[in-house]
C-alpha cells in the first residue's frame, strides 16, 4: 500500500522538492547576504556605541525579492492542502477509481490511513522545510526589528507552519470526502483556510494567555515593553482606568488631554496656553500649579502587550490548535469514508 | 450556446454574487464611516493647523477591514484557478468534449461562447471588486499618500481587471495543455505568481524613467504627493551613487567611509565635525538625490500595466484558440 502511494505520487514529490529547492536557493543567497551585512553593522555599531538607534537607521531587507517570496511561503500550507489535499480523496470518488481500489484485498481503513498518513507527513515535512527556511533568514531582521512576536512574522516561522500545512492538508481532505468533487473540494479549503487563520489570528491567539498591562507617565508617549514583545493595544487610562479616546484634534498638554482636567485646571491651563502663544501641544516647563493638575488627573499611559519570553509558549498553543483541529477533520473523514456504501 | 454557459455555471454564478454581497456590505458599511471620520479630522486639524502631521496621529478604518482589502490581492488568481483552470482541463478530463465537439455547435463557437461570457463574468467581478476597494481606500490614500507604492497600487484603479483576464487565460491555457485540472490550478498558481513578481519589482519601476532630484547634503527635501519612491542617497561629483554603509554615519546618507580624503583627515575626527564635513563635500559636488516616479504618473502606470496584462491575456487566448480548433478531437 505505501509503494501504491508513492508510485501514485511520485510525480507531485518531484514538483514539490524541485520548488523547495527554488525557494531554498533564494532564501540562502539572500540571507547569507543579509546576515554578513548585519555583522558588520553590529561591529560598527559597537565601535561607535551607536546600536540602540540601529532599528531607526538601518534597513535590512536582503533584497526585496527575497522578502516578498517570504511573505509568499503564508500561502504555502494552503496551496498544499488545495492540490494535494483536496483531490486526494474527491478525484478517486470524481473518476470512481474508489470501486477499484475497495474491491481489492487492502481494506478500506487500510486504504484510507496510509494514505492519508504518508500526505500528511508530507505536509508536515513541507511546512516544516519551509519554516526552518524562514526562520534562519529572518534571524538577523528579527533581532533588528524585534518583531518575531507580530502578527505576519509570527505565522511564517517557529513551529505554526506545521501546524497549518497539516491542518490545511486534512481540511481538503475531509472536503473531498464530503463533496466528492475536486473543485469544490479545492475552494472549500482555500476558504475555509483563510477564513479559519484570520479568524484565530484576530480574536483568539490575544487571549492564549492572559496580557500583561504597564502603566506609566503620559510624558513618556513611546513606552516600548523589553525584547520582542506583542504589543496588542495602547493609549491613556483616566483616574478610573477608563480609555480616554485621543483623536487628531485633541488638545494635549504633556501628553495629557486637556478634557480630562477638572474645570478648574482647565482655565487654569488654557490660560496659560493662550500666555505662551501656543495653540497646541507641549508646554516647555509647566509651573506648580499645572503640574499639581496633570497629577491629580490621574491620566496614565498603558501599553497591554504579551512579554518576549511567551513566543514560544504561544507557538505551541497555536501548533496544538491547528494539530487538534485536523485529528478532528481526520475523525470525520474516517467516518464518512469507512461508513458509505461503496 | 450562451443559454447553455448559463446552465453550466448558475451555481458559481450565485455563489459570487453572494461572496460580492457580503465583501460590499462590509465595505460600504466600513467605507462611510472612515469618510466621515476623515472629514471631521480634515475640519478640526485646518481650524488649528494641525494638517500636517495628520498622518503620524490618525488611524483610519479597522486592520480587520484593512487586511480583507490587502487580501484583494489574491482575487484574480483565485478566479483564474478555480474558473479558468477547469474550463478546459475538467472537460477533457470527463470526456466531455466527445460529446460537447461531436453537436452542431462549432468548436470554435463552443470555445468562444463559453470562454467569452467568463471572461466578462471574471472582469466584470473583479472590476466590482476593485472599484469598492478604491473607493473605500480614498480617504486612507489622501492620509497616507501611498497609492502609488507596490501592493497598493496593485489593488486599485484598473489593473485587477487586467490581472484577472490574464490569471483566467493563463488557467485556460494551462487546462488545455495539462489536460487535467488539479497540475492545471498549480501551473496557473505559479505562472502568475511569477509574471506579477516579475513585473512588480523589475519591469514597473522603468515604465518611465525615473525623475531624479538632486539637493544639498544638509538640506531636507521630500518629493510632494502619492509618489513612488525608488531610491535615495548621495551622488559624488562624477554622478556615481556612494554605497550606503551603516553604521557610522555623518549625516543623512553619508558614512564615514565614503568621506573624500580631502574633507576628512581620519574617520575618526569625522565624526566630531559633521557640519564641516558636510559643507567640504558640498563644495566638491556631492549631492543627496531622490530617485521617484511622480505622482502625476499614476494613470499612465496604470494603463500600461493594465495594457501589458491584457496583451499576455491576449497571446494566451489566441493560442488556445489555434490549438483547440486545430487539433483532432
Amino acid at each position: 500500500m505505501s509503494v501504491l502511494v508513492w508510485r501514485l505520487y511520485r510525480g507531485q514529490a518531484a514538483i514539490a522538492v524541485l520548488v523547495l529547492a527554488a525557494f531554498a536557493a533564494v532564501l540562502v543567497v539572500t540571507g547569507l547576504s543579509m546576515a554578513s551585512q548585519w555583522h558588520t553593522l553590529l561591529l560598527g555599531c559597537t565601535a561607535n556605541s551607536s546600536c540602540a538607534d540601529l532599528a531607526a537607521t538601518v534597513s535590512l531587507g536582503g533584497s526585496v525579492a527575497g522578502h516578498d517570496i517570504v511573505l509568499l511561503s503564508l500561502a504555502a500550507p494552503a496551496a498544499f492542502g488545495m492540490l494535494v489535499g483536496a483531490p486526494l480523496l474527491a478525484h478517486e470518488f470524481e473518476v470512481r477509481t474508489t470501486d477499484f481500489a475497495w474491491s481489492q484485498s487492502v481494506t478500506r481503513m487500510r486504504w484510507l490511513l496510509v494514505k492519508v498518513g504518508w500526505t500528511v507527513l508530507a505536509a508536515a515535512v513541507w511546512g516544516g522545510v519551509i519554516a526552518s527556511l524562514v526562520t534562519w533568514w529572518s534571524g538577523p531582521r528579527n533581532a533588528l526589528l524585534q518583531n518575531a512576536f507580530q502578527p505576519t512574522t509570527f505565522d511564517q516561522q517557529g513551529l505554526v507552519p506545521i501546524g497549518y500545512a497539516v491542518f490545511a492538508t486534512m481540511l481538503g481532505i475531509a472536503a473531498g470526502a464530503l463533496l466528492r468533487r475536486t473543485l469544490p473540494a479545492i475552494a472549500v479549503t482555500l476558504g475555509g483556510f483563510i477564513g479559519l487563520r484570520l479568524l484565530i489570528a484576530n480574536a483568539v491567539r490575544p487571549h492564549y494567555l492572559g496580557t500583561v498591562t504597564a502603566y506609566f507617565s503620559p510624558k513618556l508617549s513611546t513606552f516600548t515593553p523589553p525584547g520582542s514583545a506583542w504589543v496588542i493595544s495602547q493609549g491613556l487610562v483616566g483616574k478610573n482606568g477608563q480609555v480616554i479616546q485621543v483623536g487628531a484634534g485633541t488638545q494635549m498638554i504633556n501628553g495629557v488631554p486637556i478634557g480630562s482636567l477638572s474645570a478648574s485646571c482647565q482655565r487654569l491651563v488654557s490660560a496659560r496656553l493662550t500666555l505662551n502663544g501656543v495653540a497646541r501641544g507641549h508646554v516647555a516647563g509647566p509651573s506648580h500649579a499645572v503640574l499639581s493638575c496633570l497629577q491629580s488627573s490621574g491620566v496614565r499611559g498603558f501599553a497591554t502587550y504579551q512579554p518576549a519570553s511567551r513566543y514560544w509558549p504561544f507557538q505551541g498553543i497555536e501548533t496544538g490548535i491547528y494539530v487538534a483541529l485536523a485529528l478532528v477533520l481526520l475523525a470525520v473523514t474516517y467516518v464518512v469514508v469507512t461508513r458509505r456504501d461503496a | 450556446m450562451s443559454f447553455l454557459v448559463w446552465r453550466l455555471y448558475r451555481a458559481q454564478a450565485v455563489i459570487g454574487l453572494a461572496l460580492l454581497a457580503a465583501f460590499s456590505a462590509l465595505l460600504l458599511a466600513t467605507g462611510f464611516s472612515m469618510a466621515s471620520q476623515w472629514h471631521s479630522a480634515l475640519a478640526t486639524c485646518t481650524t488649528d493647523g494641525g494638517c500636517g502631521n495628520l498622518s503620524n496621529t490618525l488611524f483610519l478604518g479597522s486592520h480587520a477591514v484593512g487586511f480583507l482589502v490587502i487580501m484583494t490581492l489574491g482575487v484574480p488568481v483565485v478566479i483564474g484557478v478555480l474558473c479558468g483552470a477547469p474550463l478546459v482541463a475538467h472537460e477533457f478530463e470527463t470526456g466531455t468534449r466527445d460529446f460537447s465537439w461531436t453537436q452542431s455547435i462549432t468548436r470554435r463557437r463552443w470555445l468562444l461562447v463559453k470562454a467569452g461570457w467568463l471572461l466578462l463574468a471574471a472582469a466584470a467581478l473583479a472590476g466590482v471588486v476593485s472599484g469598492l476597494v478604491t473607493w473605500w481606500s480614498g480617504p486612507d490614500n489622501a492620509l497616507q499618500a501611498d497609492a502609488f507604492g507596490p501592493g497598493r497600487f496593485d489593488i486599485m484603479g484598473i489593473v485587477p481587471v487586467a490581472y484577472t483576464l490574464f490569471a483566467m487565460a493563463l488557467g485556460i491555457a494551462a487546462g488545455l495543455l495539462l489536460r487535467r485540472t488539479v497540475p492545471a490550478i498549480g501551473l496557473t498558481l505559479a505562472m502568475y505568481l511569477a509574471v506579477r513578481l516579475l513585473i512588480d519589482q523589475w519591469i514597473r519601476p522603468h515604465y518611465m524613467s525615473a525623475v531624479m532630484h538632486l539637493y544639498g547634503l544638509t538640506q531636507n527635501w521630500v518629493p510632494s504627493g502619492a509618489v513612488w519612491q525608488l531610491g535615495s542617497g548621495v551622488v559624488n561629483p562624477s554622478g556615481h551613487v556612494l554605497p550606503m554603509q551603516n553604521g557610522a554615519d555623518i549625516g543623512p546618507n553619508v558614512s564615514v567611509s565614503t568621506v573624500p580624503s580631502v574633507c576628512a583627515s581620519g574617520a575618526s575626527q569625522a565624526q566630531n565635525n559633521q557640519g564641516g564635513v558636510l559643507t567640504c563635500m558640498q563644495k566638491l559636488g556631492y549631492r543627496q538625490f531622490v530617485s521617484y516616479q511622480p505622482a502625476s504618473r499614476y494613470w499612465a502606470f496604470q494603463g500600461i500595466e493594465f495594457g501589458i496584462f491584457v496583451a499576455l491575456a491576449v497571446g494566451l487566448l489566441a493560442v488556445t484558440y489555434v490549438v483547440i480548433t486545430r487539433r483532432d478531437a
